[in-house]
């Protein structure tokens, strides 16, 4: 392809030529977050996003960059483009069961990914659940207590993603430190359009709220390596599932990876 | 940013000793700044849903954008402030269910405005109104300090909101606010802190320390123990617990805890 793309378009090629290394994995990681966002509904069915450099810079991406992301997406049908007076790029929630589409998700995932973003999650929320219940007032449960009540009623997988995602959120912010927080939203924002796998089978659900109360009682009585074990033991449940499912599912969805061995 | 510590006019000065209650004085009148900021936006945007009530219509997000030339103002003349807007309660407006008018100051001095994905159906932090900042304000129909807290929903910063309830006609239209975020807040009071002979700390009325000048209270933490809240309806010299000096700062809903140095207590 470089070749002939030399050839015919000499401008365009040099200039893939000469953008950083690392680029490919800045344009993996816009259309991943991208991707996540319309896959949890965080970003609607024909809803405009922002001008490419508005957007860029949102992302902190080049608009380069961004344009590579935006082909991607293209053509997984997440995004359309349409030319001209009222033109621009557009959300398109694909056709077909929403469940299919997140295990081609998952499918991008290899097992040592997944565990890696686990850990790293059991690592902020375990430090967070423990900071908390040494810092903690009745006020800071109420958020907390109100998210496991709206975890129970919430409809679907995605809807639950998002308030289980806010749980942990919260949890951080109950610490009273605001670099834990940003660090849990970034987690959430990778983890959630996976998670909406796992919230959508009731024993699971059912579980995680249980354990969520545990980990509120926990806090309430300060007991700090109490709550840090229960949270990391949630983190744990959710990360094995979707291990469980990725391992399922790798057969049929043909992941980009082959599968481990030692997990076989 | 504008905010930087700003100069405390040279180092520590044993001639310069301060007491308790010059230190309440300075927090009350740097907050009390603030406020005068935040009560600005309130009557501002107080007038403006008047104006847009008597024309004999709801009013619109658009309509609020007459708020923004005074947001800016206020945002660039404040060092100490990074944030703030008018927070609509919910139903005011006919256009959309739910909004903030908010803008914030960032590196360079950039001000910008700041967007939220605020439908239910999209994003779990749609619903804005069980924030301290504007329940505290709704419900005693008072203005409010929230914090310190972990502001999730904005600038994911650890922060100071000041707001104000803003009221057409008797009745509740939303917030008015600002946001101060801690380390600024600690950069402006901490210069006279560290004047007084001992250690001092801020808490706020649960007990949780906003700013301090004490490395066994640090930021964050909460103490327990004494009743901070009627600490703050009680004595302008505030009283004595368990050997620490509890002294309100003005109407500002923070008390500053000293203890006196080892060897005069």
């Amino acid at each position: 392809m470089g070749v002939v793309a030399v050839t015919r378009e000499p401008c365009g090629a040099r200039q893939t030529v000469f953008t950083p290394v690392n680029n490919q994995a800045r344009v993996d990681a816009v259309v991943r977050r991208l991707g996540d966002a319309i896959e949890l509904g965080l970003l609607a069915d024909g809803e405009q996003l922002p001008g490419e450099s508005d957007l860029a810079t949102q992302l902190g991406v080049s608009t380069v960059t961004l344009r590579e992301a935006l082909m991607a997406l293209r053509q997984q049908g997440l995004v359309t483009t349409r030319r001209g007076r009222g033109g621009g790029s557009f959300v398109t929630v694909p056709e077909g069961p929403a469940e299919e589409r997140l295990r081609s998700l998952l499918a991008g995932w290899s097992t040592e990914e997944l565990r890696d973003l686990g850990d790293h999650w059991a690592a902020i929320s375990g430090a967070a659940a423990r900071l908390a219940a040494q810092r903690t007032e009745p006020g800071d449960l109420l958020p907390l207590r109100r998210s496991v009540e709206q975890l129970t009623e919430a409809a679907d997988g995605a809807a639950r993603s998002r308030v289980h995602g806010r749980f942990h959120v919260e949890l951080a912010a109950a610490a009273q430190s605001a670099r834990l927080t940003r660090e849990e939203i970034g987690i959430q924002t990778e983890v959630g359009a996976l998670l909406s796998l796992v919230l959508g089978e009731e024993r699971y659900l059912k579980d995680l709220c249980d354990r969520h109360r545990t980990v509120i009682s926990a806090l309430q009585d300060g007991a700090d390596e109490q709550a840090r074990a229960q949270i990391e033991g949630c983190v744990r449940l959710c990360m094995a599932r979707l291990v469980e499912l990725r391992l399922g599912s790798s057969s049929s969805a043909g992941g980009p990876r082959p599968q481990e061995d030692t997990y076989g | 940013m504008g905010s930087s510590p700003r100069p405390t006019g040279g180092g520590p000065d044993i001639l310069d000793e301060v007491t308790a209650a010059d230190v309440a004085a300075c927090v009350r009148d740097t907050l009390e700044g603030v406020f005068d900021a935040v009560s600005e936006t309130g009557t501002d945007a107080a007038a403006l849903l008047a104006s847009v009530t008597e024309s004999g219509r709801r009013p619109l997000t658009g309509d609020l954008a007459a708020l923004r030339p005074g947001l800016h103002t206020r945002l660039t003349r404040l060092d100490l402030v990074s944030g703030a807007g008018f927070v609509a309660a919910p139903g005011l407006l006919a256009d959309v269910s739910a909004w903030l008018e908010w803008w914030q100051i960032g590196a360079g001095g950039a001000v910008r405005p700041l967007v939220l994905d605020l439908d239910p159906e999209h994003s779990a932090y749609s619903d804005y109104t069980h924030w301290d900042w504007f329940t505290l304000a709704r419900d005693t129909g008072r203005r409010a300090v929230a914090g310190p807290y972990v502001d999730y929903l904005c600038s994911k910063e650890y922060s100071l909101t000041l707001s104000v309830p803003v009221a057409v006609g008797g009745r509740f239209t939303g917030v008015a606010a600002a946001d101060v975020y801690l380390s600024h807040f600690e950069a402006a009071v901490m210069p006279v802190m560290q004047k007084l002979p001992g250690s001092a700390f801020l808490v706020n009325a649960r007990g949780r320390v906003a700013a301090s000048a004490c490395a066994d209270y640090l930021a964050g933490s909460l103490v327990k123990g004494p009743d901070f809240g009627a600490i703050l309806a009680g004595p302008a010299d505030g009283v004595e617990h368990g050997g620490l000096r509890l002294r309100p700062c003005g109407d500002i809903p923070l008390i500053l805890v000293t203890i006196p140095p080892a060897g005069r207590a």
